[in-house]
This record gives structure tokens, C-alpha cells and sequence, in this order.
């Protein structure tokens, strides 16, 4: 299981693109759905692609915790939810770089965007392929402030996480 | 009735045998010691009293009902808690920690603010309360791992080497809070220790563990002996030896004799020390460079000494020593 999971952390986006295509392709097994260059599309590669990430980090990230943080709550009195509550609270430095982490390839993801979205103006098109494009038509400046937008959202989502995680508390 | 109750009760780790206890049963109200040296099985027993794993073998009932069973260990876990040897703290305050079993169990605000005042107070921490519980000296963590156990109000506090890591003050301040503790209600308190002052002082049982099994010989120069009285300086008798203390006590008590106080020699020493008993030594054990020399004096001593010493002596089994004590060395119970 582990080993699957590590084998999908490294998976090249593209051929995970390519893999939505052929199950998303009007002969695919999933063509019926008609998703193939939808934005919805898109989402279904980018959680296929993120999710293996966030997995395996937030299992680290739970491993790592102190085994005796399971016995208190255990020995407090708590149930199974809340005793996975109070790991998953101890863990919550970790547990968030996993969806920095995830959510980093996601936002810098162009591959499997392109195959499945097919960069369709005004409907597929993300900040990744729009600048892909812009690059590719010599146009190099808007190519630059696309970028720089996508470093700013980049930036935001960061930093409204380590907000969300509580100050003073290192 | 008697509040955890043991029966046949085995533990293996990785195909060993760490615990092997027929019987056991703690009544309510009652303070038992578990003592012996580390590796005993003293944290795996406290551990299966508190529902935390399964044994391999037998059963714990608690007030008289067998526990088995997830289920029934998860109700269990509600009326015994287990304060760890190195207890930890969750991320936040004083405050929150000592709310989180009070929490689990359904309480809702103002009755878990209540509580968690009073357990607070039960240990003289009222001032910690809105502290970061990460920022807390070695003796505070374990007194607030204690006001956090005590909040639940189980019916059987389990404590593992609960004086191993707290200094001196933090200690009397949490063995003074369970004696109170008992004086309102029956709290049944079991606790290991390696440290055999403390579980005299504080415990009304003692259970003596040795690799897993209970010991039948209690550990390091301990002796039920009855007092004279009379006079400060008393001459007891233990088996046919006549040993010298200082104490104004008077009836039953308990002498112990820290093995490391016992002076060794091949001929009786002029010195201060009153107790000269002349033996055999029986056993000898290693342990880094430390010599355990049990000697049969018509009573078993045991001493420490250094690997060096017991080099320089000569010393074997079946060889004749002389074993020396302090008067004041003999602790009274």
C-alpha cells in the first residue's frame, strides 16, 4: 500500500493526464460522462494528483507523532474520534505542510491540465497553460505577469494557512 | 468488592514472557506499590490495569466485572486512568489539558470550567492555568498530568514512577493531593516505583516484581521487625541478628538497608558503624560496574560495591565476609 503510494508521489503529471484522457475520451470507459475538456475535468486529475501526496505526508506526519499522545487521550477516556482528533491536533505543523505540499504541485501542475482541459479559452484555460501559451506565442511579458499572479496566489494560500494554524504557538 | 482484579494473567511481547501474575486484587481505597528493578514488568502491569493493551492471557475484572473486549476496555478506560512515568502534555494550556478527559466524557462548559478549577486546586496549580502547558518545569508536567487524571474522578489511579522525574516539593505536593483525594472517596491507587523509600512511606501494600513474575523475597535488605521502643537508639531483632537504629518509634515497622551503605571487608572493621554481622556470600550479580554481593548473615543482605573493590578482595561465592552498616543508615518505616 505504502509502496503504491510512494510510486504515485513520482507519477509524471502528464502521464496521469493521459490516463484521465483515455478514461475520459468520448470511446473511454468514462466517456458517457462527457467531461473530456470541461473544467471539471481538470479537478478530477488535479485531486488524482495532489491526493496521493497529501496521503502519504499526513501519514508521516502521524507516525511521527509521539506515541504516547494516543495512550493519554486513550486512557482520558476518549473514543476513537477523538483520539484520532487529539493525534491529528498534535500533529497539525505536519499535517499542514501536507497540504502546502499538495497543494504546490497542484497550482504549478500544467501537464495533465493541458491533455485532459485542453487549454480552451475562457473555459479550460489555467494560469499554468495560459503562461505554457503565452511563452509559446512570443509573448513573453503577459507569460511574466501571469507568474507573478500565480506567485501571489501561491504566496496568499501560504500564508493564510500559517494563520489558520494559530500564532505564537512555533 | 475489590476495584481491578487480576486472574491468571500473562503478557508476551514479541514471543517473551514479560508478566506472569495468578492473582491480584486491589481494594477500594487501597495505595499498592508495585516495586523491582526496571525491566520487572511494573509499567506492562499498570498498562493492562488501565485497559491500554490486551494481555495474552487471563483476565482484569474491574468492581467485579470481567473486561474484555473493545468495547468494554473503551468503558473501562473511563473509570481508570493511567498517569505515564514521563507523562505528556497535549499543545495548549494547563487549562485545556486538564478539561480534555472531562470533555470526552460529554461535560459541557460550565460544569468542565467547575471541574477543571477544582482539580487545579487539588494540586496547588491554580496559577498555571492559562500557562502554555509546553513551558512547564519536569515537577509541574507531573502534577498537571496527575490534576488532569484526578478531573475524570476515576475510580482507580494508576501512577508510573511518579516520583522518578519530579522533585521534591512537586512530589509532596501530588502524594498530599491523592491522600486528600482518599479522605473524600474510595480512589483505589496503584503505583510503580523503583525507588523502595517512596512505596514504604506512601503505599499500605507492597507487590514485588522480578522479570515479570511477583518476587516472594521483598527486594534490597527490607525486614518486618517489631520495635521495643523504649529509647532513641534500639537494638532490633531481625531472624538471629541484632541490628542497632536510630528511631523513636515503637511496634511493628519496616528497617531497609540501602544495599550501597553496606561496607564489605575480609576482617570485622574498627569503625562508627554499630552493625558488624559476620557471612557467606550466596549470590553474586554484574551489572556494569557494579557488584551485587548477597550475603547470608542468618538474614540475605545485599550490597553493592564496585567491580574494582570486589576484584581487589578476592571475593566468591561460598567466601567469607563481613558486612557493616551505620545505625543511621538503617531507615525505619
Amino acid at each position: 500500500m505504502l509502496v503504491l503510494l510512494n510510486t504515485a508521489l513520482a507519477f509524471p503529471t502528464v502521464v496521469i493526464g493521459l490516463i484521465i484522457y483515455g478514461l475520459l475520451a468520448r470511446r473511454g470507459p468514462l466517456g458517457a460522462l462527457g467531461l473530456l475538456f470541461t473544467w471539471q475535468a481538470i479537478v478530477v486529475a488535479e485531486v488524482i494528483l495532489a491526493l496521493p501526496i497529501a496521503t502519504a505526508l499526513s501519514a508521516a506526519a502521524v507516525q511521527a507523532v509521539d506515541p504516547r499522545v494516543r495512550r493519554t487521550a486513550l486512557t482520558l477516556g476518549a473514543g476513537t474520534l477523538r483520539t484520532a482528533w487529539a493525534v491529528a491536533r498534535e500533529a497539525r505543523f505536519t499535517l499542514a505542510a501536507a497540504v502546502v505540499v499538495a497543494f504546490g504541485r497542484v497550482l504549478s501542475e500544467v501537464g495533465a491540465a493541458l491533455i485532459v482541459g485542453g487549454n480552451i479559452r475562457h473555459e479550460t484555460r489555467t494560469l499554468t497553460t495560459a503562461i505554457t501559451l503565452a511563452t509559446s506565442q512570443g509573448n513573453f511579458s503577459l507569460a511574466v505577469g501571469l507568474g507573478l499572479v500565480l506567485l501571489a496566489l501561491a504566496l496568499t494560500v501560504n500564508v493564510l494557512i500559517q494563520l489558520l494554524q494559530g500564532r505564537g504557538d512555533a | 468488592m475489590a476495584t481491578l482484579e487480576v486472574a491468571g494473567l500473562r503478557q508476551i511481547y514479541g514471543g517473551r514472557t514479560v508478566l506472569s501474575l495468578e492473582t491480584l486484587a486491589v481494594e477500594p481505597g487501597a495505595r499498592l506499590a508495585l516495586v523491582g528493578p526496571n525491566g520487572a514488568g511494573k509499567s506492562t502491569l499498570l498498562r493492562l490495569l488501565a485497559f491500554l493493551e490486551s494481555p495474552a492471557a487471563g483476565t482484569i475484572s474491574l468492581e467485579g466485572h470481567p473486561v474484555a473486549g473493545g468495547a468494554a476496555r473503551r468503558a473501562a478506560r473511563r473509570r481508570v486512568t493511567l498517569v505515564e512515568q514521563r507523562p505528556y502534555l497535549f499543545r495548549g494550556t494547563v487549562a485545556g489539558n486538564v478539561a480534555f478527559g472531562l470533555r470526552a466524557a460529554g461535560l459541557r462548559d460550565p460544569a468542565v470550567e467547575q471541574r477543571v478549577r477544582a482539580a487545579l486546586e487539588k494540586l496547588q496549580l491554580q496559577a498555571l492555568a492559562l500557562r502554555d502547558a509546553r513551558q512547564l518545569s519536569e515537577g509541574e508536567i507531573q502534577r498537571v498530568a496527575v490534576a488532569r487524571a484526578l478531573a475524570t474522578e476515576p475510580v482507580a489511579l494508576l501512577l508510573d514512577e511518579p516520583a522518578s522525574s519530579a522533585d521534591r516539593a512537586a512530589q509532596q505536593a501530588m502524594f498530599s493531593a491523592l491522600a486528600e483525594e482518599q479522605s473524600r472517596r474510595p480512589l483505589t491507587v496503584v503505583f510503580a516505583s523503583h525507588m523502595l523509600e517512596d512505596a514504604y512511606r506512601w503505599a499500605d501494600r507492597l507487590l514485588a516484581l522480578h522479570q515479570g513474575l511477583p518476587s516472594p523475597v521483598t527486594p534490597e535488605n527490607l525486614f518486618r521487625v517489631d520495635l521495643p521502643g523504649g529509647a532513641t537508639m534500639q537494638r532490633v531483632a531481625v531472624g538471629p541478628l541484632r541490628i542497632d537504629v536510630v528511631s523513636d518509634r515503637m511496634g511493628p515497622a519496616t528497617l531497609a538497608i540501602a544495599p550501597d551503605e553496606i561496607v564489605l571487608s575480609a576482617a570485622p572493621l574498627q569503625s562508627s558503624a554499630r552493625n558488624v554481622f559476620r557471612g557467606r556470600i550466596v549470590r553474586l550479580a554484574e551489572h556494569g560496574a557494579e557488584m551485587r554481593v548477597t550475603i547470608d548473615a542468618g538474614i540475605e543482605l545485599v550490597a553493592i560495591i564496585t567491580r574494582r573493590s570486589f576484584d581487589e578482595m578476592g571475593l566468591a561465592v561460598g567466601g567469607e565476609v563481613y558486612a557493616s552498616f551505620k545505625s543511621v543508615a538503617v531507615k525505619v518505616f
